[in-house]
């Protein structure tokens, strides 16, 4: 594949990079990476994965655009309000860049469509808004071996990680799964949320999935990066493997057809 | 900078007369990613500034060493810049 000289204009900032280049931008012109969300996190990933010239996006939400999202969901405007997210989303990516091809699932992820949506995926992003949806996003992309990047914000902080399962990286579970079977969580909407935290957050997803695909620099594996932009505390957490984890411990098994994700009884906003 | 190289073969042209920085680094660039090692590319241009940005970052890259620098008698001022592939 030949760069037009459109493209080597628009991506000249980054083929000038010494990580990058013509080689690299041709990866990531090849890539496809699949984002649960359109939201807070989903908008900031998805308009500079888009930016960036990754070739092949993946959208998927089931939600309509709300007025109350607009202080946080960048990628959507006064006008969409009752808009679908994902037709929203696609509306100004395609504006944005329309090198990239952009597929839309304007659907929920269940376990009975999830393996099917991320195949072929060169990384998976979550931006969901509640912990069963994670905790399926880290099973799917593990059973299928694909590299994923999740993350979570609420009032002024924000937290994230990224999991390589053929590197045997600490997952979601290994962290999360003991309490997330016994206690419910809070959402952003009764905690709130400032607007901008997801954009950071969502900012560093998308820096995750340019590196692992160009195999450039460090993940966020094995550790979890936590921001508090209230006291300006930016902490890394070390996260050891779960040698047990029913994910990606020794004795996995394919929670994904399996396990009871009660995906739904979470309080969505 | 001037070495003296009067034996080796001229493998890749690139004329990119009218580009400025950073875009004259971005086109030798991408033509230095496709030649193998030892391979020379004659760039033409006539972006002064480039004379000197063009061969540092290809230095700067390991992509490539400047071997010659060569005024050109043309209407505008250019030059030719031979690039040695790293």
């Amino acid at each position: 594949m030949d760069f037009t000289q459109e493209q080597i204009e628009r991506y000249s900032r980054q083929i000038v990079l010494k990580e990058i280049g013509g080689i690299g931008q041709k990866k990531l012109l090849n890539s496809t990476v699949t984002v649960i969300g359109c939201g807070g996190l989903g908008s900031p990933v998805l308009y500079y994965l888009a930016a960036a010239g990754i070739g092949n996006l993946k959208l998927i939400d089931f939600d309509k655009v709300d007025l109350s999202n607009l202080h946080r969901q960048i990628l959507h405007f006064t006008t969409d309000i009752n808009k679908n997210k994902t037709q929203s989303a696609q509306e100004k990516l395609s504006l944005l860049n329309p090198d990239v091809n952009l597929e839309v699932v304007n659907d929920m992820i269940s376990p009975t469509n999830i393996k099917e949506i991320f195949q072929g995926s060169n990384f998976v992003i979550d931006g969901s808004d509640n912990i069963p949806t994670k905790m399926l996003i880290n099973d799917a992309c593990i059973s299928l071996k694909i590299p994923f990047s999740i993350a979570g914000v609420i009032r002024f902080n924000g937290q994230i990680m990224s999991v390589v399962p053929k590197e045997k990286t600490t997952c979601y579970r290994c962290v999360f799964g003991d309490i997330v079977e016994h206690e419910s969580s809070m959402s952003c909407s009764q905690a709130g949320v400032i607007g901008l935290i997801p954009g950071i957050i969502g900012c560093i997803q998308a820096n995750e999935a340019i590196k692992n695909i160009l195999n450039i620099g460090d993940l966020i594996t094995n550790r979890m990066l936590f921001l508090d932009l209230l006291k300006y505390r930016f902490s890394f957490i070390k996260l050891v493997r779960n040698e047990k984890c029913l994910a990606c411990g020794d004795d996995a098994v394919d929670l994904v057809s399996t396990h009871d994700y009660k995906i739904g009884d979470a309080c969505f906003e | 900078m001037r070495v003296l190289s009067e034996n080796i073969d001229v493998i890749q042209k690139l004329d990119i007369r009218g580009k400025v920085c950073p875009m004259t680094f971005v086109y030798t660039k991408l033509k230095l990613e496709e030649m193998n090692s030892g391979e020379i590319l004659e760039v033409t241009l006539d972006f002064p500034a480039a004379l000197k940005n063009v061969p540092a970052n290809c230095e700067r890259q390991k992509l490539g060493a400047l071997l010659e620098v060569k005024s050109l008698e043309t209407e505008k001022e250019s030059w030719l810049l031979k690039i040695k592939k790293i």
